[in-house]
């Protein structure tokens, strides 16, 4: 039986933790009566993976089981997940080629000739051809893609988008064409946080920016308390009232899977043992990979973690009724990440680590890195944040200013030219939004390279909105200088001179929190 | 010689002064009319350019020390009417003298120490003469007073006395060879054997920005050489006769040709030594321009000067400029008797020894009292001078000269970047000092080594059997001097009172950012554009590494390593090339392409090529050439890359123009071009040929590349800019100040040659 996460209060037995930073790592000593929270270990893995989606697929939530849906001559379409998930990638084969295999199978067996399988990359990049074979396998792929029946999703296609409606809202719902003039849509996704799923996979994964730009946006970022609880996100408040609007014109089937915590493997072990139990192996493995970290060159580093591939378990699959399936998932996902955490504390500590959603294959620029941890880690929680309004937060990455050209060429002008002006996330959005949204160059290269979309560092100086709006104090350790003040924050050395200055926000004897993630974890917090 | 009041005797009379204009000239004309009444002065000025003679002593009153006067006898203008006439001519062709004259002044003179020669020989010799001659015309009555130089006595050593040089050179010979030479010289320096030379070096260095630009560097190089020519001309005959140098020469010939008048009429020669700022009048310190010694003080106040040749206990010879004109009035008013010409030196060797030694203390204590205002980084410190002899420093100074020679040839093969440019800025830097040193130790070795003694008997006979109230009021007994009063208090704060003044107003003024681009603006009613090189320009890649990516993505196995090491063994072969010429350079890449098929090629770059070239471009030089689009001028791409590179940047421009593969009836590159790609001059070329088509202003429009190649681009526009300029552009762009910036690519970039490899090695 798996070992529940928990609270760890540092006493003077404790030996420094690890604490992620970029391709990188440290080993630090927290103050005295810090709290440190690890996440639960790994949930015992499914062990026949084939049977349990076969399982999934007839005996659906609150549906009809898949084959009695398919019938020859329909127009059938499959969506996935993209890139950014799982993180990092999975090894092979994925779990979202076992599952698209099985419903090829059944699709097959109906007699199916009209079928499509497309990428919800929504704003993300297109995957390149090597990613798309590696998530719907070697089969797949040559039976799809030549035919261009295999395809990324280009939310700037005009002609290949369909506006389906208004919500009650007045929120336009806007989505691939051919998934919406489907007769069934079957989506396929890797729920590995709380965000991911429900109706934030077709009604977000399939959108045009006319129809993201409703809940993407600083108002219900901000608003989204947090946006890893579907029930208290606003942003998944507008994804779901979509999501319904979408179900009343379109058959959709999801299938849901949960995955295990087992993110680094037996290899890289250490890094997800708490660090009083690691063996001779795993101080021998974390002092050969230190040390090997301080003489490579930046471009080994680099590849050395971007090599890296989770060998995931599969915890749970679940298929159906869009709501029924992913309360099912989003209970699993809780019973592998949730941690009880009595109260908020003034400071909260995290290591934005190498690899975020947007960065796989690429660099982790200073706006990711920002949107890594003042986004993802910090909303990681459910209640009420781990640390108080007005506290500090303190994060560890080195904030190098640097980015990929081919992945990320909007961020660099953003970086450039917008936050040399400003930080503030509602005057960005009032005054600069639209023009890169629009921007031909940036469409150009989003439709026709593997660029992200104009728009998208936008969603991620949004996406930590919250953050910045709760919190009085940033502070990066180890982070470039100037790269933190152009984002409106200031750099630290050491974890010392970072509690030194936020002293005058949070006083000099400050109740102390490290997330001690990755593997994922969610604080619940009372 | 009778005695009375200077005033006296020289009152009534017509005094010709030459040279007014220049230092001592100056000087004698404030003085003669500041402090003799009566005596009419008449100035021999020459129009330069559209001003005319009368403009240029109209200007010289206005100034500061003449105003003061104006102010005593009624303006300037009165002052040009009645004491001081102007008689417009040249030197070298003197007008008709006034027939009234009593006495002439001849301070006219080129100071430089190296003239070309038969520029000595014109204003020392022909001058003088021409002015004897004119003087001839008048009489014999008219006392000519000539300014000569102490250093006339050349490389004799010792004692030298108040009388004639002791030579038997042949002045007209001598006069015939000088000014022969600029003649001689221009001819040599037309010779195919020089010429060959000449460009040879020219093209090493220039061939790469076009054969036109090489050419003009060879015509300045042949100027130069001319230049440098007659000057070695003039020294080593100089030399070898006994002189230190062209001007000592000259002037000594000059005075033989003074000596023939002085045989049957009343002729003086004053020999002043190193002439410096005013010890009392008009004022403490007045000096104009820099003279002999003061360029060597500034930079030794600027911690410039490391080493200096002299002997501590050697004299240095200097003697203020109001002594000098004093001396001169007091000559004045005692003309000699006609051929008995009277010498004076007027110096301070004889009798008031300043040795080098106690000169760099005082000058030493000034500075460490008085330093130049602190730089960004602090005071300069000023070296420590153990004045090891002339051989030590001639090596330091050899040695310090190979290294930068070296230096510079090593930097110019160093990779590109902001430190090569850095180290190559402070090389230049260094070097103009080395020049500065080489010509200013080689110049005045001879006179600091010079251990010369002017005896000055008869100038302080003149000046003590003058009346004790001339004694006051022109005095030259240059022993009363106190050299530290004088160095330290009079003379270093007058020579660094305008470098002062230069420091303080920079750093008030706001320098003009030279890495800030302009704003793309065009002025109203006019059009422009922008034209951009691509390879290190846009791109942080270059042909080679495109070349191999694309032949890589065709081969496969062993054909890869097989064409990888076959492009290894030429890359020396490649890089010779683009240093030489860039056009051969790319024909040789293109010639690799033989038998390739265009189609694929195409395939190939919109297949890898497309993510090599978008992952690498510079994103400054993007928002660059959006914000020219955004200000609604043309984006022009001006490439020698074949046009199947350029695919992946259309839509960033308007016009691309690159080269075209040559291809055969089957749809195979023949590995040649189909047109000569567009480099060094054909690029300028087609710039004003396209810019002329499509109705576009040059002047107004902006240009950006990054390779001396790039050169004729660049000029062909009004706002050139350098992006991350090689060595040699950097250069220019300094000299032209164009603005440089630097556009980094990403680095971060995973450059492996495979796809993100997704699969994984050990399946789970």
């Amino acid at each position: 039986m798996s070992r529940p996460g928990f609270v760890l209060e540092v006493d003077d037995r404790t030996p420094p933790m690890l604490v992620h930073e970029g391709e990188g790592f440290r080993l630090e000593s927290f103050p005295l009566g810090s709290r440190v929270i690890y996440p639960p270990e790994s949930l015992p893995a499914i062990d026949d993976v084939d049977e349990a989606i076969t399982e999934a697929l007839l005996h659906p939530v609150d549906a009809d089981p898949l084959p009695s849906q398919l019938r020859a001559g329909m127009r059938l379409t499959i969506a996935f997940d993209d890139v950014s998930l799982p993180l990092p990638p999975m090894r092979s084969p994925d779990i979202r080629q076992r599952i698209i295999e099985a419903v090829l199978t059944m699709a097959a067996d109906a007699g199916i000739d009209d079928v499509e399988l497309i990428a919800a990359n929504a704003l993300h990049r297109r995957m390149t051809d090597a990613e798309l074979r590696h998530v719907v396998g070697e089969r797949v792929f040559r039976s799809f893609h030549p035919q261009g029946l295999l395809t990324n999703h280009d939310a700037e296609d005009r002609e290949n988008l369909l506006h389906v409606g208004l919500t009650e809202e007045g929120e336009d719902v806007e989505i691939n064409r051919r998934a919406a003039e489907s007769d069934l849509l079957v989506y396929v996704n890797i729920n590995l946080v709380p965000m991911d799923g429900g109706h934030k996979s077709v009604p977000v994964g399939l959108a045009s920016y006319r129809s993201l730009r409703h809940h993407h946006n600083v108002r219900t970022m901000v608003g989204s308390h947090s946006f890893m609880d579907h029930e208290r996100s606003h942003l998944h408040h507008s994804a779901w009232r979509m999501g319904r609007l979408l179900a009343e014109h379109l058959n959709i089937f999801q299938i849901e899977t949960t995955l295990d915590n087992n993110v680094f493997g037996a290899r890289y072990g250490f890094l997800q043992k708490p660090e009083w139990e690691w063996s001779l192996r795993d101080q021998a493995s974390m002092l050969a990979m230190r040390r090997g970290l301080a003489l490579a060159p930046q471009r080994l580093k680099h590849r050395r973690f971007h090599d890296l591939r989770s060998a995931y378990g599969l915890t749970g699959i679940h298929a159906g009724r869009v709501e029924a399936v992913h309360e099912r998932t989003i209970a699993a996902v809780h019973r592998q990440q949730l941690v009880e955490v009595q109260g908020q504390s003034d400071v909260l500590v995290m290591g934005v680590p190498f690899l975020g959603p947007y960065n796989v294959d690429s660099t982790m620029n200073p706006i990711l890195a920002t949107c890594m941890g003042l986004g993802y880690y910090f909303n990681s929680y459910r209640g009420r944040p781990v640390v108080r309004r007005g506290g500090a937060a303190i994060l560890y990455h080195p904030l190098a200013p640097q980015f990929n050209q081919l992945h990320h060429p909007s961020y660099v002008d953003f970086y450039e030219e917008i936050l040399s002006e400003t930080t503030d996330p509602l005057v960005i959005e009032e005054k600069y939004e639209k023009q890169f949204a629009t921007d031909p160059w940036y469409i150009h290269l989003y439709r026709t390279s593997h660029a992200y979309h104009g728009v998208h560092p936008f969603y991620m100086w949004y996406w930590a909105a919250h953050a910045m709006d709760h919190v009085d104090d940033v502070i990066w350790v180890g982070a470039d200088r100037r790269a933190a003040q152009r984002l409106g924050f200031r750099a630290a050395t050491t974890l010392a001179d970072a509690l030194e200055m936020a002293s005058a926000t949070v006083g000099s004897d400050p109740s102390i929190t490290y997330l001690h993630n990755p593997p994922h974890l969610i604080a619940d917090v009372r | 010689m009778s005695n009375g009041r200077i005033v006296e005797r020289l009152s009534g009379a017509h005094v010709l002064v030459t040279g007014a204009t220049g230092f001592v000239g100056e000087a004698l004309l404030q003085r003669l009319v500041a402090e003799v009444p009566g005596v009419t002065v008449s100035v021999l000025v020459r129009p330069r350019g559209s001003t005319s003679g009368v403009d240029r002593v109209r200007a010289l009153l206005r100034k500061p020390v003449f105003a003061a006067l104006g102010e005593n006898t009624g303006g300037t203008d009165t002052l040009l009417g009645t004491r001081i006439r102007v008689l417009e001519g040249d030197m070298a062709d003197v007008p008709p003298l006034p027939p009234d004259l009593d006495a002439v002044v001849h301070c006219a003179g080129d100071v430089s120490f190296d003239p070309p020669v038969d520029k000595g020989f014109i204003t020392n010799v022909v001058g003088t003469r021409s002015l004897l001659d004119r003087l001839a015309e008048i009489g014999d009555h008219v006392h000519y007073v000539h300014v000569s130089t102490a250093y006339v006595a050349g490389r004799r050593r010792g004692t030298i006395r108040e009388g004639p040089i002791d030579h038997d050179v042949d002045v007209e010979a001598e006069l015939a060879w000088g000014l022969a030479q600029r003649e001689v010289v221009e001819l040599r320096s037309r010779e195919a054997g020089l010429l060959s030379g000449l460009r040879a070096g020219a093209e090493r260095a220039h061939r790469r920005a076009g054969l036109l630009r090489a050419a003009s560097e060879v015509e300045e190089r042949r100027v130069r050489w001319v230049r440098e020519e007659l000057v070695r001309l003039g020294t080593e005959r100089a030399r070898s006769l006994g002189w230190t140098d062209c001007y000592t020469f000259t002037k000594a010939l000059g005075e033989r040709v003074v000596e023939d008048r002085a045989t049957h009429a009343p002729v003086s020669i004053v020999r002043p030594s190193i002439i410096e700022s005013a010890l009392a009048q008009p004022h403490p310190g007045w000096i104009e321009g820099f003279k002999m010694a003061d360029p060597l003080i500034l930079a030794y106040g600027r911690g410039e000067l490391p080493e200096f040749p002299g002997a501590g206990d050697t004299t240095i010879d200097f003697v203020p400029v109001d002594h000098v004109v004093a001396a001169l009035i007091a000559v004045l008013a005692h003309p000699p008797s006609a051929g008995a010409p009277a010498y004076f030196h007027v110096s301070s060797g004889a009798r008031n020894p300043l040795t080098f030694l106690r000169f760099y203390t005082c000058v030493r204590r000034y500075f460490d009292e008085h330093p130049f205002e602190a730089g960004a980084r602090g005071v300069a410190r000023l070296p420590d001078w153990r004045l090891p002899g002339a051989q030590s420093v001639e090596r330091l100074l050899t040695t310090s000269e190979r290294a930068h020679r070296l230096a510079d040839q090593v930097i110019s093969l160093a990779p590109r970047g902001e430190r090569t440019r850095d180290l190559a800025r402070r090389l230049d830097q260094q070097g103009s000092r080395l020049e500065f040193l080489r010509r200013y130790l080689d110049l005045y070795r001879e006179y600091v080594e010079a251990d010369l003694r002017f005896d000055d008997t008869q100038t302080l006979a003149l000046f003590e059997s003058l009346d004790p109230d001339d004694r006051a009021r022109f005095p030259f007994d240059t022993a009363v001097i106190s050299w530290e009063h004088y160095v330290g208090e009079v003379h270093c704060p007058a020579i660094t009172a305008p470098i002062r003044r230069l420091d303080a107003a920079r750093r008030t003024r706001k320098r003009p950012s030279r890495t800030r681009l302009p704003a793309p603006e065009t002025a109203a009613g006019k059009r422009s554009a922008a034209f951009f090189d691509l390879d290190g320009t846009l791109l942080s890649s270059n042909v080679i590494e495109t070349y191999l990516r694309m032949r890589l993505a065709e081969l496969s196995g062993s054909a890869r390593f097989a064409e990888l090491g076959r492009i290894a063994a030429r890359v020396p072969g490649l890089v010779r090339a683009e240093r030489h010429d860039r056009g051969a350079f790319l024909r040789s890449i293109y010639r690799s392409y033989a038998g390739a098929r265009l189609v694929d090629l195409e395939a190939i770059a919109d297949e890898v090529l497309t993510h090599h070239v978008l992952a690498r471009l510079a994103p400054a030089a993007v928002r660059r050439v959006r914000e020219h689009r955004a200000a609604g001028q043309p984006t022009v791409l001006v490439t020698g890359a074949i046009r199947p590179l350029t695919r992946p940047l259309a839509p960033l421009f308007d016009h691309i123009e690159a080269a075209d593969l040559a291809v055969d009836e089957r749809g195979l590159c023949t590995g040649t071009l189909a047109a000569s790609p567009l480099v060094g001059e054909a690029r300028g070329a087609w710039v004003r040929q396209w810019a002329h088509e499509s109705d576009i202003d040059l002047a107004e429009s902006f240009g950006y590349a990054d390779s001396y190649s790039d050169l004729p681009l660049l000029d062909a526009v009004g706002h050139p800019v350098a992006v991350c300029p090689d060595v040699a552009l950097s250069r220019h762009a300094a000299r032209r100040h164009w603005p440089v910036v630097d556009w980094p690519s990403p680095e971060a970039t995973p450059r492996t040659l495979s796809p993100p490899r997704l699969t994984s090695r050990a399946k789970g």
